[in-house]
């Protein structure tokens, strides 16, 4: 196992020098980004079974203020990410103390509620943009606005961050933290009645997961030079993370990483093969994979691999009476 | 009298906002289940008035129907295709199921019509009454009329009937319900075909007087999500009050502070009341 | 993860086959609209009209006599090479058209780009396309700032939101100053980009032509706009200028009859009132509404016409204004890409840069195509259009019109 994580990683490091077009080198980025959303989403979502539909909101703050400081004030967008990450942060705590009395479904209503109330705040407030969004430095000779030419450094950058992030993400999983929260994804009212504190962890999970969320945004916001409502603050957003997490495996470490590499590059292809067309079919694909995975394997894929390797490690039962 | 007009207006658009949510609210309450493709039922019931109303060339009543038994026979295909397997299994593949099935709803829609906006050729239903005043257009008065009548049914269709009350029987207590011999699985997908059907007949009746297009289905399910909440998951009453409660404030709203912020103080109040009544205005907690 | 691997050299060997598939004298050059998302009709209209263009370049079409291009087969100064247009579907989402746009200059190896409807993609697109030197074309986008960024590699033929708002500021003054009644103006826009910068911006043309404004901003996709037309009855407004896609438009127009009220004029900016399915839907309660466009049918046996008839025949509706466009686009494209004898993208840069084609060259009704330094077309223009039975008809500037303006507009009244 060693051996094979130390393989992966060294293939992480590769990519980019190997495969040297601008358009694979774009991708591998794009797949990062979506891996470090999607790990994020998995802290609240994955381990501590809270299905948040409304993550677009930390998303979209860590995009928003990078590029307000730069287009308003024409600081180095540099600058927002810290201030986005506190802004994340304040929102979970107001967000999640309220909402985190509710059950299941209802704290999924209740967080896609408040995104979408974001969300069309920010599209009537002439301050951030309104619906014409805001903008970024479009190139830049300073290396802190962050406009590279070459998609190879925000492949390095991304990386970085992503290991943060699960390094951060395993060491959760080891910690208490990671024990109560398993313990309140499998039963809450159980987990309660044993002692664990179960409002406060759970809120500790958002925060951690809105500050790297923020952080995924503010990544996508230097990418691409741009924002507005729909990109930032939409549905999809939060639902691409789910997805992304889904089908890799949430609760898992590299879950979301396994979902967003295979589902990236599939969206891709299926665009730029489909799309063209115009007939709409890359999005049944979509749609069709997101049910298939719901209906036959939502453990995702990390599941499927378990259970496909498991039975080697398992001998059949000894005979149970005497011969 | 401008006033008046406003109210009238938000009343009968409140009305079909309470048909098309009774069915979630039935889903939701009975099988605690979120279903994020309820738009795309109502998408697809304007869809059907429409073919129906090209093909054939028959009137609301006609096409109305149409869209109501259509429905019922995709609800309940959708079911045994997809959520009776789903519903055993963890919060997020139901969540991610019906995601999944809206998009695949709204694209395969797309692909057949086109994105294009469409209105159904003017019908039967046009002009304007003027009752004291206030001008009340026909196709939405008797869409109101109709949206209103028919979410009364389904409550008595409930409350009333023996198959209603087994169908509340497994709404309040599956295991309870299965000792006294009733088939769960038989009134589950008895209500998704209920909550299809009613969402496709406000999609038809909606259809006489908006244009629509394949991709309109995300803004009824949003609708639908606060009436239920406002009224309470698995009340049916619930939904009609909520509706016209729902159709009113954004009506007034849009009047008196400006159209954007109707949706901010809708949205706003589905957020205090998860918070502060989560079980909504007739629900039981 | 061999999945990953796998993929990749699965996409990798696609592509070269398609690309070996290559027929060996073409130009390529990569298209960007939105095919998905809800301006998907608008980017299968403007595909439509493209792929009738490309037919036109490509192939001889002797009858469309004084269209560069037209009567001659492919690009003569490139030996007669065809012009291959790569279409792309960027959903809406400027992620999605940095992506592309980037797959279309490194991979396909465009000679240039064209696109793309959505402003917030434009930027983004157009971006890329700067860092890597090649031509980007842009159809329709109409926010400002798309060419106030010293960039040169963008050329926009269209004119620009702040291009009709003061085309409305004069025509109304002209009206005032004809006798007619006009004080105060109502502007309402929907509250998504484009409804925001046009909204704003005819706002703005209104005040300073000294008219009195109020601006009502609305959610698009609403389901029910009575109280703003409840609204516009009590303040009573004399012109009302509409800026909405067509689900809103339609809606608008029919709630207004529904509550009767009939300002003295409507005026559309273009997107509702253009669509295919405005004039079936609403057609006969807005007679004499005005619109804008660049675009008019024109004279039978005109060049014009016989161009919105290959559309017809081809997509079973007439030209829209904003599919105009686009056509126009990129017979400005080809324009240069013939006169820059090659596929070099400097050599086209400079093409662009010296383009100078005169109105009788074009289709649409500019007034002509010349680039200043910021990429912007000078002589772009629209003109008013007004519905007159069952088509709209030219009204304004009098120099252009082919009918005379009906004031007040009839409406559904006879």
């Amino acid at each position: 196992m060693r051996w094979g994580l130390l393989a992966l990683t060294l293939a992480f490091l590769a990519y980019p020098l190997i495969l040297t077009n601008p358009f694979y080198q774009d991708a591998g980025a794009l797949v990062l980004l979506a891996a470090i959303s999607a790990s994020a989403w998995n802290i609240v979502g994955g381990y501590a079974g809270q299905i948040s539909v409304g993550h677009a909101m930390f998303y979209g703050a860590g995009a928003y203020l990078p590029l307000l400081l730069y287009q308003h004030w024409h600081l180095p967008p540099l600058l927002g990410v810290p201030l986005a990450i506190a802004v994340s942060l304040g929102l979970a705590l107001v967000v999640g103390f309220p909402t985190f009395r509710l059950q299941g479904h209802y704290f999924s209503m209740a967080t896609l509620a408040v995104a979408e109330l974001i969300r069309i705040v920010v599209s009537n407030w002439e301050l951030l943009g309104a619906a014409i969004g805001l903008q970024g430095p479009a190139v830049s000779p300073n290396w802190w606005d962050l406009t590279f030419r070459s998609a190879v450094p925000y492949y390095y950058i991304f990386l970085a961050v992503l290991a943060l992030l699960l390094a951060v993400t395993w060491y959760m999983e080891q910690s208490r933290l990671g024990y109560c929260l398993r313990a309140i994804r499998a039963g809450e009212r159980a987990a309660k009645s044993l002692g664990v504190p179960v409002r406060r962890y759970k809120l500790y999970a958002l925060m951690l997961s809105a500050a790297f969320t923020s952080l995924a945004g503010s990544l996508y916001a230097f990418k691409t030079g741009f924002v507005d409502p729909d990109s930032g603050l939409g549905i999809l957003v939060s639902v691409q993370m789910i997805i992304v997490a889904a089908l890799g495996g949430t609760g898992t470490l590299v879950g979301p990483l396994l979902g967003a590499v295979i589902l990236v590059p599939l969206q891709t292809a299926t665009n730029t093969w489909f799309g063209g067309g115009g007939a709409g079919l890359t999005f049944i694909v979509y749609g069709g994979i997101i049910v298939l995975i719901a209906r036959f394997e939502p453990g995702g894929l990390m599941e499927l691999w378990h259970r496909l390797t498991a039975p080697r490690t398992r001998r059949s039962p000894a005979p149970r009476h005497a011969a | 009298m401008i006033l008046l007009q406003v109210i009238v207006g938000g009343l009968l658009l409140g009305a079909v906002y309470a048909l098309l949510s009774s069915g979630l609210t039935l889903i939701w309450g009975m099988m605690n289940f979120i279903n994020f493709a309820h738009g795309e039922f109502v998408m697809i019931g304007m869809y059907v008035a429409f073919v129906i109303v090209v093909a054939l060339g028959v009137g609301p009543s006609i096409f109305g129907l149409a869209a109501a038994i259509g429905l019922f026979i995709l609800g309940v295909a959708i079911y045994f295709a997809l959520i009776r397997a789903v519903m055993r299994g963890p919060i997020l593949a139901q969540i991610l199921s019906t995601f999944g099935l809206a998009l695949l709803l709204r694209y395969t829609a797309f692909w057949i019509f086109s994105p294009n906006f469409v209105t159904l050729p003017q019908s039967s239903l046009t002009g304007t009454i003027n009752l004291g005043g206030i001008l009340l257009n026909v196709a939405q008065l008797v869409a109101g009329v109709v949206a209103a009548a028919l979410t009364l049914a389904l409550h008595l269709l409930l409350t009333r009937t023996a198959v209603g009350s087994q169908l509340l029987a497994v709404a309040a207590d599956r295991q309870a319900a299965m000792l006294m011999g009733i088939r769960p699985d038989r009134m589950q997908a008895l209500a998704w075909g209920l909550s299809a059907a009613s969402a496709g007949i406000a999609g038809a009746l909606m259809a006489i007087s908006y244009p629509f297009s394949p991709a309109v289905g995300e803004t009824f399910a949003l609708t639908a999500f606060v009436v239920v909440t406002l009224g309470g998951f698995g009340s049916v009453p619930g939904a009609l009050l909520a509706g016209l409660l729902v159709g009113l404030i954004q009506a007034l709203s849009a009047y008196y502070f400006g159209p954007v912020y109707k949706d901010v103080i809708v949205y706003g109040l589905f957020v205090a009341l998860l918070w502060l009544r989560p079980q909504g205005l007739l629900g039981t907690a | 993860m061999k999945s990953f691997a796998r993929m990749v050299v699965a996409t990798v060997a696609v592509l070269l086959v398609a690309a070996a598939a290559q027929a060996a004298d073409t130009v390529k050059v990569g298209a960007l609209y939105p095919l998905t998302g809800n301006s998907a009709p608008a980017g299968q209209a403007a595909k439509a009209a493209i792929e009738l263009a490309i037919d036109i370049v490509n192939n001889a079409h002797p009858e469309l006599k004084g269209l560069p291009l037209a009567e001659t087969a492919g690009l003569p100064n490139l030996g007669g090479a065809k012009i291959e247009v790569v279409q792309v579907d960027h959903q809406g989402d400027p992620s999605v058209g940095q992506q592309q746009t980037l797959r279309l200059i490194t991979q396909e190896k465009v000679a240039a780009l064209l696109g793309v409807y959505h402003s917030s993609v434009a930027l983004t697109a157009t971006a890329v396309a700067e860092r890597y030197g090649v031509p980007f074309v842009v159809s329709d986008s109409v926010a400002a700032n798309i060419t106030q960024r010293g960039f040169k590699w963008t050329f926009r033929v269209t004119p620009i939101a702040t291009d009709f708002a003061k085309a409305y500021s004069d025509f109304l003054t002209d009206m005032k100053k004809a006798g007619k009644k006009i004080d105060s103006v109502a502007v309402l826009n929907e509250n998504t980009d484009y409804g925001t910068s046009v909204g704003n911006s005819i706002a703005e043309a209104m005040k300073t032509g000294g008219f009195k404004v109020q601006q009502i901003v609305y959610s698009a996709k609403s389901t029910d706009v009575s109280p703003q037309v409840l609204q516009l009855k009590e303040q009573k407004p004399d012109v009302a200028v509409f800026v909405g896609y067509t689900a809103d438009e339609i809606l608008y127009m029919k709630t207004l009859k529904n509550l009767d009220f009939l300002p003295t004029m409507i005026i559309g900016d273009d997107a509702g009132f253009s669509d295919p399915s405005f004039l079936p839907a609403v057609g006969d309660i807005v007679q004499g509404t005005l619109n804008r466009s660049a675009w008019a049918v024109g004279a039978p046996g005109s060049v014009t016409e016989k161009i919105n008839e290959m559309y017809k025949a081809k997509t079973g509706r007439d030209l829209d204004d904003t599919s105009g466009r686009w056509m126009q686009a990129f017979f400005v494209l080809a324009d240069a890409l013939n006169r820059a004898g090659s596929t070099d993208p400097e050599k086209i840069q400079k093409a662009l840069k010296e383009t100078d084609l005169k109105p009788t060259q074009l289709m649409m009704g500019y007034r002509g195509v010349k680039f200043d330094d910021t990429g912007q077309n000078t002589l772009a223009s629209t003109y008013l259009i007004q519905l007159q039975g069952k088509d709209y008809k030219s009204v304004w500037p009098e120099d252009r019109a082919t009918a005379k303006l009906e004031w007040p507009m009839k409406g559904w009244k006879q």
